[in-house]
Parts: C-alpha cells; structure tokens; sequence
C-alpha cells in the first residue's frame, strides 16, 4: 500500500515530463487505434457474414428433402427467431402454346428474411419484394423470354393459371452458379394446392430462420446436437459456395492485416516512449540505490509508477475507442449494406487489454533493468549497469510482437508473412543505418560543413540513431503495406473479375452445334468463349475397390460417392489450375490417367499412383490419378474437379460447356440464340459476379476507413521517434548556440540529419513492404501475377523522407531557439 | 578592429532582471567593468551575487535590460543572437563547471565541435594538438563517461582553446573537482592564457583562484561591492 502511494505520489512528480505524457499518449492512442480497428474489423466481418446471410435469404437454415420436423420449426420459435419456409422444385409452365421448364421456387410471405428480392414492374420500374401473394407469380428474364411474356399476362404453372405480377432480377440464392433452367418464384400455398408438393414430389425444402445473432447460434448448437432428418443438411452462411467463401476469407484476411499493422505501430511507439523514460530515469535511480533504497523496491517503486499511469491511460483509451466507433459507424454503416448495428464492446476491451500488454512488453525490460543500475552512477555514468552482449529481457517486446500478430492475425500463413517481412525490415533498417553511421564518420572530415554537422549529429546519437531508423522503417513499412500495397491487392482482386469475365454458361451443347453456336454467339457480340466437354458419371471403384464397400473418415466423401460427377478432359492444362503433386497427363498419356482438386484428395485421401473407376452411361474407365491441381474456383472459369486425359476419355458420351462474356443489354440476341438452340440451357452469373465485386468495393471501403486510424499510429510512431532524441538536442543545440553556432547552421545540419534517417528507413520500407506484399499477395490472398507496384513505393518511401526531413525540422525549430544562457544556468 | 590601447571587453552601467512568481528581481545593477586584451579577469561572489548571469551578457549568451556592452569594438546589445554568435564563434572560448561535453562524442569529437563550426577542414588534427597541448592525446578516442571530472575538464579547456579565441570565459571550473586536480586544470588555464595571449574572464567563488587573476570584482546582490588586483600564487 504503502509502495502504491509512493508510486501515485511519483507519478504526480513526473506528470510534467513529456516522455511520461509521450508514454500515457501512445498507449491511449494505441489503445484508441487498436480498439477502433477491432470494432470496424468486427462490425465490417459481421457485416460480411449478413452478406452472406442475403445469400441464403436467412442466418441459417435446414435443407431437406421433406418439409422440416416441427421441432426445428418450434426450437426457432423458442428461440424468438423468424421463420420462412421454401420449396424448390422443377416445374413445366405453359404459355401461348409454349412449354419451357422452369426452376421454381415456392415461399411463405416473409421470404426472404435476409438480403433482398429484387423485381421489376410492367413499366419497367424496379423494387425489393417479398414472395408473390397466392394467384401470383414471379418469372426471370429468360423464363419471360423464353414463353413470350411480359409482366401482367398469365400463364399455367403446376395446373394453375398464375397472373405474372413482376420480373424476377435477383433472389437470395445460396450463391448457386449453375442453376440449369430459367426461374420463377411461386407462392408456397398454391404450389400446396396444386399438388407439387406432396408425396413424390421432388422438392428440395428449406427452413430459413433469421434473428440475433445469440439466438441464432442457440438454434444452431441445438440443431447439431439434434437428429437431422434423413438427407437433411443445416445451410450455413459458411457454407456458401467455394467461389464465395473464397471471397470472403480474403475480406477477412486483409481487415485483419490492417488492424495487426495498426497495432504493431502502436507497440513501436510504446517502446520508444518508454525507452526514453527508462532514460531519463537512469540518474533518480542511481539516486535512489545511493541513498539506500533496495533494487526490489526501486523495481517495485518503478512498476508501481507504471502500472499508476497504464490504467487510466488504457481506460481513457477505452473510453475514446468506444466513441469514436460508434462515430466512425455513423459515417462508415452506410458503406456496408445492413449489418446489425449493435455497437460490439468486446473488441474495444480487449484493445485496452493488448495496450497495457504491449506496455508491459516494451517497457518492463529498460525499466528491470534499470532497477540495476549501480548507486556509483551517481558519481559515475559509465557504470550505470552492467553490459550485456545479449540481454533476454528483450525478448518480451519480441515475444508480445509475435503474440500481437498471431492474435490480430488468427492465421498462421499471414502472422508468419508479417513477422518475417517486419523482422527483415528491422535486420535491413539497422544494418543500413550502421552503414550510413560508418559513413559519416568516414565521409564527414571532408564534407560541406553543414552536411558534416548533420553526419555527426546521427553518429554522435549512435544507438539512437539506430532505433530511431529501425522504428521508423518498421513504421513507414506498415504504413506502406496499408497505404499502397493494401489498395493494390485489392485492385488485383479487383481485376481478377475484369469487366469482361465470363458471365454466361451454356449447358447441353452438342459436338455438332459447336461451330454454328460459336459463329452465332460472335454475332450477337459475345466473346471469351471457352468450350469444354462434360461428361456425366459416377465414381465407382478406387483401387479396384467397389466404392460403396469402402468407408470413409470424410463425412463430405459418401455424399460425393452417391453423386452423379461432371467430368471433363483436357490436354493442356487451364488457366487458374496448378499442379502442386505429380505430373499434368499431358494429351497421350500411355494408360488412362485423371488429374484431380485438392477437394478430392482430402475426401478419399487419394494420392498419386491410386486408381479410380468411373462409369459414364454404358462405358466403364479405369484411370490412373496421375496429377494433383489447385484449382483457383474465384476465377469463375469453368472448373472441374476431375479431368481426364482427352486420348482415353474423348469417346466418353459427353456434351459441351460453354462459358462466355455477353454485355448486359443483349436479351433479344440470347433469346433468338436460346430459341434456335432449344436443347440449350444458358445460365446467367452476373448477379453472383456482382455480390463478389460488391464484397470487394466493401473491403476497400473498410480498408479506406481503417487506414485514417492506422495513419494517427503512424504519426505516433513519427512523433515518439523524434521526440525520443529531442532532450539530447536541446542541450546540444544550447552548446553549439554557445560556442557561436548559427541558426541555419542548426537548420541545415538537422535538415541532413532527419533526411538521410528518412531515407534509409523509407527505402528500407518500401523496400520490406514489396517484399512482403509480393509474398502476401501470392502466398494469403493467391492473386496470380500480382506485383506490388514498385514506383509509387519508390516515390512514397522519397515522399517519406521528406516528411520526416520536414517533421524532423518543424520539432528542431523550438530546440533551435533554445538560449545558449540555458547551458550557463544548468551549471 | 582590436586596439591594444582600448579594452577588450566593457561594460557600461548594465542591469537585468527577470519576472519571477513574486514579481520583478534584480539580478543585476548597472555593473561596469573594462577588460584589457590579455588580462585575466576573476568574477567573484556568494551564490545569487549574479556572476554567471553578467559572465552570460558578457559573452553574448543574453542580453542586458539596460546599460551596453562592447566585446572586441561590437556593441553586444545593438547585435541580433545570429550575429552573436557569430562573435562567439570567431572571438570567444567557453569552460563550463558542468564540463558540457556531448556524452556520445569521443574527446576527441568534442574538441572539435568549434572547428566544424568554423567549417575548418583539418579539425581533427588540430583537435589531436589541442588535446596533446592538455596532456590527453593517449584518451583522444574515450568517451567523456570514460574520464575523471578532472580529465572532462581538461577536454573542455582544449575544445575552449581549438579555435584560437581572443576571450576566454570560465564559469567555476573548477566547481566540480577536489582541490588538487582543480588546481591542475587552473594551472593549465592559465598557461594556456599566457601561451594563447588570451583573456581570461572567470566566474569563482574560490578566492585562492580568483587572486591568480590579474584582476577581480566582487558582486553582492548584483552590485559591486569591490574589485582590486589579484595575487599571483
């Protein structure tokens, strides 16, 4: 108790000491930056998962080949969530003598629950819907086209004749890509009374449910604890699409590398404040010990100031970070489409808690050991403390680094990509700031005067010097990555779905329509055509075992052995696909052989050299797996997961996929091609294109919002970096002024000082942050190709240079006016 | 500019003051003095008499409320601090109680800090021959936590002495040493005095040192209250 009040009583004596206000400073801010980072990141991810959420139509969901159990249905309402039930189902409609098979969906009033049903009136006029009343129907563009209809006119469906109330532009859809036929969308209550969805029928139902979040993960805890129904599978917004999970752990990845970056910022301008405290204690200390006091209670004593000062620091940052979240959010929501607006208060506590964490990490170690420091310091500065050639207190700040990035991270890829590219900026910074050390000594004698000065302020200030370039390098480098890396990989993102990427696929063409097909499409200004063969089969032996007397620990792999498989053959191989096992087969390979995804290695635990047997219609093949291929599946190329060699399989009866790119715009022409290709089926991807490009305008918005906060880190760091030798200055500046320096003497000599620091912690940044985006951009977000741009970071690291140069001058001004009368009054 | 006949350094009727919490203190009342070139010159006084406050408007460091000082044919108080320190640096030497050597500059490095002022190309070895000349060229390369306070100062007569100055200005130095070394280093001072054919103006409260002076005043409240001749001891 007694230590505490000295402690209280120490830090009211020190309050006016600008490194204890630099110190209570950085960890507000850093607990402010981290705080609001964490809140943004969770509310954006949140966010995230209710667009996922719109895909569905509901948080969660059962999928059943019956109509869902009424404990599921009376669980939800338990759990206060609301419910819409749907079926989907295949259906023939007729119209002016027409039939066209349709794909049809049937929901209660409240579908959707989540994201948006988007129509189109008779006058063309377009709003979000919920399902159709009873006696109405909603049909999409190519079911209007394809039955010569328009919005208002009738048409028979499931024996009914349902009145066309408005067109169907898009429907939470599950991020299906390849739905075969055109759709409508029913009322649930005549699709019941006609009769298509009873005993037989081949409906798939789902029960979508939406709430709280708490209460949506109480239904889901109960849900997998519960029995499902034979055939039943829950719907998860995680169990979206591969192309779409794809984007959204990519969204993930890139919130959680600015927040990490920003937090890391933080932590250097902690450690700078506190080394610089540590200093200046050095001499009360040595007092102390002189005058008696005990290491263990001048430790105490020291840690008791700390701790006094940490608390309320870190509280008041907490307070802020709440603050300006909910500040932030009022600005930013609108960015990011509806995501629920209850402002989290876990990541703001948990910010206030990795703050103090990284203060205890940065400044325990110069303050332990300054606990050390021998009572003949009083008398002698040269035997403050003992010299250590490796002190293993330093390696807290290292360890709280490494656990602040696996911690923000939550990856182990992207922690080890930033430790390793920040550490090798940290190794590259200081061997080139000892470079330039030795330099000025070595150039200094015969340089310009003022330049002279400057080459021996940085080497007079040696280990400062060396940590003020080794912290300002690790500081522009992270402001780099989010500056200019950051945006670029998102333009890389951006550009892997250029305006041009595929956007329709036909389905069912046949060899001898290929030629024709290609010359029509031409004419209706369609291109990047890209035709494969699909073949349809099942998988039935794997190393001549027959498939269903084989068990198998992946839950994944029974219902893919039930499945009927698309296979295709190719002799090259396509673009997005690599080969990370064995070798690509090639056009003749010698026997049968088969390239398969990743997927379906872990599914059946496959490996090169096995054997698989599928059977396509009457033929039988036995084919080799002769490759193992990551396939890029956010391409969205036309993709398989198994390929054959096209000498063993080309006889396989097969017909062809087409995937090409039609500007919106172009109905009339893919209808009269829809009509004089009847066999065909043309499937549109363009709204499932947009959701992934409108999750990427959401990140980089978010990104944009983070990096105002990760820019205040930046400038602490800037800040703490100089101030960190402001007190030497001062004195110095006194002694130069007294032994009849100028001014601009001063001036010019700082000016060097700071640029050439500036210089070597920018290009050592710019330096670290292409090496570090090159190795992120292909290793966590596999953007082919991508190459951090090299001249903006060129020019933003000489731009950094000037900056500090500038921010370095604008500090020096004060110390430049301090009186040389001061040195005479210091004694 | 410099005249044998005429002093080197004069004060005229100077004062000062500052605004403290209880209002306006004197700390110095038109104080007059004339220096001649070469004379050595002992400021004395109790602490507060306000030695060093004149010792600083002496040398250019501040400038005077009232009254006018002339340093070498310059009227300090008509010069704006640039050109101050312009005097400074061409005319003036400084010693310090508190030594004010930079703690990460070798000796050597501190010594030659006027001469890079000065833009001087071979500093360092007039840095080496102005430490050899205090008997501490075989330290040119420890750093000032690496020498006694005795060795400090010597390294802080030699940067004083680098340049060449015509004044010399010495606030206690010898404040911080035990009696025998502080008499080394003010024997040294002043051989260099002699040797240099500089002048000497230092700000005591030791009055063994200051009767080594040529000349002497004493302060009391910021007047003063006497002067003589020194003794040589």
């Amino acid at each position: 108790m007694r230590m505490l009040l000295l402690a209280l009583r120490s830090l009211r004596r020190e309050w006016h000491l600008p490194e204890l206000r630099t110190l209570a400073a950085s960890l507000v801010l850093a607990v402010v930056a981290l705080g609001v980072v964490a809140t943004l990141a969770t509310r954006i991810e949140r966010g995230m998962l209710a667009s996922a959420a719109e895909l569905i139509g509901g948080d969660i969901g059962l999928s059943s080949p019956q109509t869902a159990p009424d404990a599921f249905i009376d669980k939800a309402r338990q759990f206060d969530l609301k419910i819409a039930q749907t079926a989907g189902f295949p259906s023939v409609a007729f119209a002016h003598q027409q039939t066209q098979l349709l794909d049809v969906l049937a929901s209660g009033p409240h579908y959707p629950l989540r994201g948006t049903l988007e129509l189109r009136d008779a006058a063309g006029h377009a709003r979000n819907g919920h399902a159709p009343a009873a006696g109405e129907v909603y049909l999409d563009h190519r079911a209007l086209v394809a039955l010569n209809l328009k919005v208002g006119q009738p048409l028979q469906l499931g024996g009914r004749e349902l009145t066309i109330a408005a067109e169907l532009v898009r429907q939470p859809d599950g991020g299906q890509l390849l739905a075969l036929a055109p759709r409508a969308l029913m009322n649930i209550a005549d699709a019941e009374q006609a009769g298509l969805l009873g005993v037989g029928s081949r409906a798939r139902h789902q029960l979508l449910l939406a709430g709280a979040p708490a209460a949506v993960q109480g239904w889901r805890d109960w849900a997998q604890t519960a029995s499902l129904p034979q055939g039943a599978t829950l719907i998860t917004p995680e169990q979206t699409r591969e192309r779409m999970r794809s984007s959204f752990d990519r969204a993930g990845a890139f919130l959680r590398l600015t927040a990490l970056l920003s937090a890391l910022l933080a932590g250097i301008a902690i450690a700078l404040s506190a080394q610089r405290y540590a200093r200046r204690k050095t001499s009360e200390v040595a007092l102390l010990r002189a005058l008696g006091t005990s290491r263990r209670r001048v430790l105490g004593l020291l840690l008791g100031t700390l701790g006094a000062l940490a608390l309320p620091a870190a509280t008041l940052g907490l307070l802020l970070a709440l603050g300006l979240s909910q500040l932030a959010w009022m600005f930013a929501s609108q960015l990011f489409g509806s995501v629920p607006t209850v402002l989290p208060l876990a990541p703001s506590f948990a910010a206030a808690a990795m703050g103090i964490a990284v203060l205890a990490g940065f400044a325990l170690p110069p303050l332990v050991r300054l606990a050390e420091v021998s009572p003949v310091a009083v008398f002698r500065q040269s035997v403050t403390r003992r010299v250590r050639r490796f002190d293993v207190l330093y390696l807290v700040p290292v360890l709280v680094a490494l656990g602040l990035i696996w911690s923000q991270s939550s990856s182990l890829q992207l922690a080890g990509i930033l430790a390793a590219s920040l550490l090798g900026v940290a190794v590259v910074a200081a061997l080139l700031a000892a470079v330039l050390l030795w330099m000025a000594r070595r150039v200094a004698p015969g340089a310009h005067p003022a330049l002279r000065l400057g080459l021996a302020a940085l080497a007079r200030r040696r280990t400062l010097s060396l940590i003020q370039a080794t912290a300002l390098s690790l500081g522009l480098c992270a402001l780099l990555l989010l500056a200019i890396v950051a945006p670029a990989l998102l333009q890389g993102w951006r550009q892997e779905l250029p305006a041009d990427t595929p956007n329709w696929f036909a389905l069912n063409l046949q060899d001898d329509q290929r030629a024709g097909f290609e010359q029509a499409l031409a004419g209706i200004g369609g291109d990047q055509l890209n035709m494969l063969p699909l073949a349809v089969g099942k998988l039935t032996a794997i190393n001549g075992a027959p498939i269903d007397q084989l068990h198998f620990a992946d839950e994944r792999a029974k219902d893919w052995a039930d499945r009927q498989l698309r296979l295709s053959w190719a002799g090259a191989l396509p673009p997005s696909n690599q080969v990370i096992a064995g070798q690509w087969h090639g056009a003749r390979p010698a026997q049968a052989e088969v390239s398969i995804d990743t997927m379906w290695r872990d599914m059946f635990a496959l490996k090169v050299g096995d054997t698989l047997r599928f059977n396509v219609g009457e033929r039988s093949i036995d084919a080799r797996v002769g490759s193992i291929r990551k396939v890029d599946w956010s391409s969205f190329r036309v993709n398989f997961f198994l390929l054959l060699d096209p000498a063993h399989a080309g006889d396989l009866p097969h017909t062809w996929l087409a995937s090409f790119h039609l500007s919106r715009g172009h109905a009339a022409g893919l209808a009269r091609l829809s009509r004089d290709y009847g066999n065909l089926s043309l499937v549109d991807v363009d709204s499932l294109l947009d959701r992934v490009r409108e999750i990427v305008d959401r990140v980089g918005n978010a990104v944009r919002w983070i990096l105002g906060f990760s820019l205040l880190a930046g400038a602490l760091v800037l800040a703490a970096a100089l101030a960190a030798s402001a007190a030497e200055r001062r004195h110095e500046a006194a002694l130069l002024r007294t032994l009849g320096a100028r001014r601009s003497q001063l001036r010019i000599a700082a000016a060097c000082e700071f640029a050439l620091l500036g210089l070597v912690a920018g290009l050592t940044a710019a330096l670290g942050a292409a090496g570090a985006g090159l190795w992120l951009g292909h290793a966590v977000f596999h953007i082919d190709g991508f190459v951090p741009p090299l001249w903006p970071l060129v020019l933003a690291a000489l731009g950094a240079a000037l900056v500090v140069m500038l921010l370095g001058l604008a500090g020096t001004r004060k110390v430049i006016r301090t009186p040389p009368m001061r040195l005479l009054r210091e004694g | 500019m410099s005249d044998s006949s005429r002093p080197l350094l004069e004060a005229c009727d100077v004062s000062k003051s500052v605004t403290g919490p209880e209002g306006k203190l004197e700390i110095l009342g038109k104080v007059s003095l004339q220096i001649q070139p070469g004379d050595s010159f002992a400021i004395v006084g109790a602490s507060g008499s306000g030695k060093t406050t004149l010792l600083g408007l002496l040398a250019g460091l501040d400038t005077p409320d009232s009254g006018s000082i002339t340093l070498d044919g310059h009227a300090l108080e008509l010069l704006d601090e640039e050109a101050r320190a312009d005097l400074r640096r061409r005319l003036v030497g400084f010693v310090f109680q508190s030594f004010h050597l930079l703690p990460a500059l070798t000796a050597e490095e501190n010594v030659m800090l006027p001469l890079e002022l000065e833009g001087v190309r071979a500093a360092r070895e007039r840095a080496r021959e102005a430490l050899d000349a205090v008997g501490l060229g075989s330290r040119r390369r420890h750093y000032p936590a690496q020498l006694s306070g005795g060795e400090q100062q010597r390294v802080a007569i030699a940067r004083a002495f680098v340049h060449g100055p015509r004044v010399l200005f010495a606030d206690e130095p010898t404040g911080n040493l035990d009696q025998r070394t502080g008499h080394h280093v003010c024997d040294l001072l002043f051989a260099l005095n002699r040797d240099h054919h500089t002048t000497l103006v230092l700000v005591t409260h030791d009055a063994t040192l200051a009767s080594r002076c040529d000349r002497q005043i004493e302060l009391e409240e910021g007047r003063v209250v006497g002067s003589g001749i020194g003794v040589p001891a």
